[in-house]
């Protein structure tokens, strides 16, 4: 009897996914990378900016794939553009899946191995993270769903606490004066921010599988606000608590922060080890559905099973993880990424949604 | 750019360590599958078992030569007895019981069988047959017809008596069945401060009952199944017709139906035939002495599985909340209900992770924890020559020693054991320098924490787990921890038990169940019967 495992999720557990797809490495680095470009204490404007683009961009994917139920990107795309723009866009997208997957995996080995594990190589970490990812990814979306259901409210509760305490040495000065250059370094910011809210891009392949497609844009709308509400406090509180240049001069702002006060009497006296803790499986849940989503992808598109796919891909990540030579040709990787990613997700989709409408008023 | 390329060539032990990446999982998927294709003989895949041939010498009616064949049968059965004698005063027909000693109850058989077949009169009403005759005139609750001998004799093992008279084919069997009665005390493992004092005991028919005696409702339905192959014994199947999932009493059943076993010597047989995985570390079918127990399962929408002889009922299907929910969490107030639960989750987490903590917070990251805290344990731990792993392990497997050598000794000399065991040793291993005093307090607490786990069953998978996660700090310290907790939560995510997440209200967010979960809610706030069931009727009547 296999009355459950029909493969399908609710409404819930997309927009748990969404969450846990976008809740990334950009936590720690968010502030950093935001004030970098902004130059003015408005980064909170540049984030909120950021989530609406990705809103934007995330319902277009979502109407896109609602118009074709039951069928994934890789699936429909050949009937929107044909066999070959179609076959070539999905493997983009297969490659882009696989190149962020590798990217997540490698900043995660070196926040660990930096602040948690020193000494311990990076692949020995590397490949303990990816096998268990793969224990997750070989039993499909189901699993993986309720697991991220697991994972989101451990990290709300921690991310809460830590976030609380870190009030602490929060001054509401730092924050000031609210655009005191005028909006455009806050533009400027914008690109940084809105790559943070990679993710709604999952809605072409797991609006296949919820049970009532229409409710996919209620997905983006929900999933990216609670991570932009993540991403909101942190920067806030980051440049609060840190000052702008303070911010800007550390690679992981976030960890730097917690570590920035103890508290005496408590069981722990750092925080930046639960901080650490939510942050590992934020990774972890974005490796998983980006590795699952690589592997699904490459299924649909040449009809074969699914995990050996997932199995093969291993390798491949692991490799393309381990091909930075050191943080900064990491950090390099993941913008090079992002610019694609905003072609690859922004446009694409909606020239896709064009030429999908367009079809429809032919035949009708 | 070429030398950029050439530059980022990953070197060869790379591609090593790639291959292995993807083949190690891929390897133990495969060796996982087979593994698990081999323990579910009797699963989803197996063949129903076929049917036993029930052949045997038929009773022809003929006394003498239906005597002459049991005679032949009971020859190597010493403790079957045979008496003949007359039906009535004198009316020459010829009888006989056969019985099992022990088995039967001889005071029965003397006043409702010889005494009334004697004493009757047989000449009156002599248009009527003879079976029906002597039928009439047994005061026997229980009866029924046998046609061959094979079949009389397993019934006449079991504590049916056989009747055969001359001139009647077949034989009746009477149910004189003599029961070894039991007090039906209140079990002690599973002891409550407030509640029925109360608990099954070995027979079936004393078991239904007190699932009966909890109220009048008439569809609280009891099925009965035979299970075992040389050894075969009653298996009852008891559900709320109108409430449990009609898809999950249909798999009990073929499950039931699927076992394929010599003999079923305690419920924990059927519990691993029927079983969803044979791998997991954790019991996926709850077993409980307490029919308290049973019935809230059953009016949940849970089945029931009940083995004669045996005081431990099965029950389906089972989440992980279950095994840390008791019934006086019903019983006493809410609140003080809801505190004792969330307690319970607490040591959980406690007696899985605590000395895994300690490991990688010594280890690997001493800076994470206070500096005082800090300096006091490396204070006392500069005379310990082991590493964290070793040091915990010593007296991890110590613990695990004494309390299983504790469960073999004589009552009068387990709490001795205890003293000598836990303050001596402990004592003295301090004093000697192999683990430090702060690591027998975190394995204390430890232990004391898995005690506090309502059910012995999930207590001993969470005493597997906690080794596991040991030697995965020992080896990656916290980020050890976190994987194995994933890797944990990842296996209960798959997990099923006949058809229901196992992880329960955890996962898929089933908000009206959480009332009854990490809280438990007022009773008058509990509305609903839990979704996860699917429950024929999700509203609780009244």
């Amino acid at each position: 009897m296999n009355t459950g495992s029909n493969n399908q999720i609710s409404t819930q557990q997309a927009i748990v996914i969404l969450i846990n797809y976008i809740l990334a490495a950009g936590i720690l680095t968010l502030p950093r990378t935001s004030a970098e470009q902004v130059g003015t204490p408005d980064v909170w404007l540049a984030v909120l900016i950021g989530g609406g683009i990705a809103i934007a961009a995330g319902s277009v994917m979502a109407r896109l794939s609602a118009r074709y139920p039951g069928q994934t990107f890789f699936q429909y795309s050949s009937v929107i553009a044909g066999r070959w723009i179609g076959g070539i866009v999905s493997l983009a997208m297969i490659v882009y899946f696989i190149s962020i997957s590798a990217f997540e995996v490698r900043t995660m080995a070196e926040v660990t191995c930096f602040f948690l594990l020193e000494g311990t190589p990076n692949w020995a970490i590397v490949i303990a993270f990816m096998w268990v990812g793969i224990y997750l990814v070989s039993g499909g979306i189901d699993p993986i769903a309720r697991l991220f259901e697991i994972i989101l409210p451990i990290t709300i509760i921690i991310f809460a606490i830590v976030t609380l305490l870190s009030m602490r040495i929060f001054d509401f000065e730092r924050l000031r004066p609210v655009l005191g250059l005028g909006f455009s370094p806050v533009l400027k910011g914008v690109k940084t921010t809105t790559l943070a809210f990679l993710g709604p891009e999952i809605m072409l392949i797991i609006t296949a599988f919820m049970k009532r497609p229409p409710a996919a844009i209620k997905v983006v709308v929900g999933g990216v606000s609670i991570a932009a509400a993540f991403y909101l406090a942190t920067v806030i509180l980051v440049i609060g608590g840190l000052s702008l240049d303070g911010a800007r001069a550390s690679t992981w702002p976030t960890i730097d922060l917690i570590r920035s006060f103890e508290l005496k009497g408590l069981l722990l006296e750092r925080f930046d080890s639960l901080l650490l803790t939510i942050w590992i499986m934020q990774i972890f849940s974005t490796f998983t559905i980006t590795l699952y989503a690589a592997a699904k992808g490459a299924s649909d598109l040449f009809k074969r099973e699914f995990k050996p796919f997932a199995y093969c891909f291993l390798p491949i990540i692991f490799l393309c993880a381990m091909l930075p030579k050191n943080i900064n040709e990491t950090f390099q990787l993941g913008d090079t990424i992002g610019d694609i990613a905003l072609y690859l997700f922004g446009v694409v989709p909606l020239l896709f949604l064009v030429l999908s409408l367009l079809r429809r008023r032919k035949k009708g | 750019m070429l030398k950029w390329i050439i530059a980022h060539i990953p070197s060869w032990y790379l591609f090593l360590q790639a291959a292995a990446v993807g083949l190690v999982p891929y390897g133990v998927s495969r060796i996982g599958a087979k593994l698990n294709a081999m323990a579910m003989f009797s699963q989803p895949n197996g063949k129903p078992r076929p049917p036993e041939e029930e052949a045997g010498d038929p009773l022809t009616g003929n006394f003498d030569d239906d005597l002459a064949v049991f005679e032949q049968w009971i020859e190597n059965y010493a403790d079957v007895g045979i008496r003949n004698f007359e039906l009535g005063v004198d009316s020459g027909i010829k009888a006989a019981v056969i019985y099992a000693e022990g088995l039967s109850d001889r005071t029965v058989i003397d006043r409702q069988v010889l005494q009334a077949l004697m004493n009757a009169d047989f000449e009156a009403s002599p248009d009527v047959p003879l079976a029906e005759r002597v039928l009439r005139r047994l005061p026997v609750l229980k009866t029924m017809e046998c046609g061959n001998v094979r079949q009389a004799m397993g019934q006449v093992l079991i504590g049916w008596a056989a009747l055969i008279v001359d001139g009647v084919q077949g034989a009746f069997m009477l149910g004189v069945f003599k029961g070894v009665p039991r007090q039906m005390d209140e079990p002690e493992s599973e002891g409550l401060i407030r509640g029925a004092r109360v608990g099954f005991n070995e027979n079936l028919h004393d078991n239904t009952a007190i699932l009966r005696r909890f109220g009048e409702n008439q569809s609280l339905f009891i099925l009965k199944m035979k299970v075992g192959r040389r050894a075969k014994r009653n298996v009852a199947i008891a559900y709320i017709e109108d409430v449990a999932d009609p898809a999950i009493v249909e798999e009990v059943k073929k499950r039931l139906s699927r076992i394929d076993l010599d003999s079923v010597p305690e419920s924990g047989y059927i519990e691993q035939m029927i079983e969803d995985s044979s791998l997991s570390p954790f019991p996926q079918i709850q077993s409980t002495e307490r029919p308290d127990r049973v019935f809230g399962a059953l009016m949940e929408g849970r089945v029931a599985v009940l083995l004669a002889g045996t005081p431990f009922a099965l029950i389906v299907p089972a989440t992980l909340s279950m095994f840390l929910q008791s019934p006086e969490d019903y019983f006493e107030r809410w609140l003080p209900g809801t505190m004792f639960r969330l307690l319970r989750f607490f040591a959980l987490m406690v007696s899985l992770l605590a000395p895994s903590l300690y490991i990688s917070f010594i280890s690997f990251h001493p800076g994470l924890i206070p500096t005082k805290l800090t300096m006091s344990i490396i204070g006392s731990r500069v005379n310990v020559p082991f590493t964290a792993l070793v040091e915990a392990l010593i007296l991890e497997v110590s613990i695990e020693l004494l309390r299983e050598a504790g469960l073999r000794l004589p009552k009068p000399i387990g709490p001795a054991m205890g003293i000598v065991g836990g303050l001596v040793i402990g004592e003295a291993a301090v004093q000697a320098g192999i683990v430090s005093p702060i690591l027998v307090i975190v394995i204390a607490v430890t232990a004391i924490s898995s005690f506090a786990i309502p059910h012995y069953n999930i207590g001993l998978s969470f005493r597997m787990l906690r080794f596991v996660s040991m030697f995965c700090a020992g080896v990656f310290g916290l980020f050890g921890v976190i994987m194995f907790f994933l890797a944990l939560c990842i296996h209960l995510v798959n997990l099923r038990s006949f058809g229901v997440p196992y992880a329960g209200p955890l996962v898929s967010y089933q908000f009206e169940d959480w009332k009854d979960f990490l809280v438990r809610a007022p009773l008058a706030a509990m509305k609903r019967r839990p979704q996860m069931l699917k429950p024929k009727q999700p509203i609780r009547k009244g």
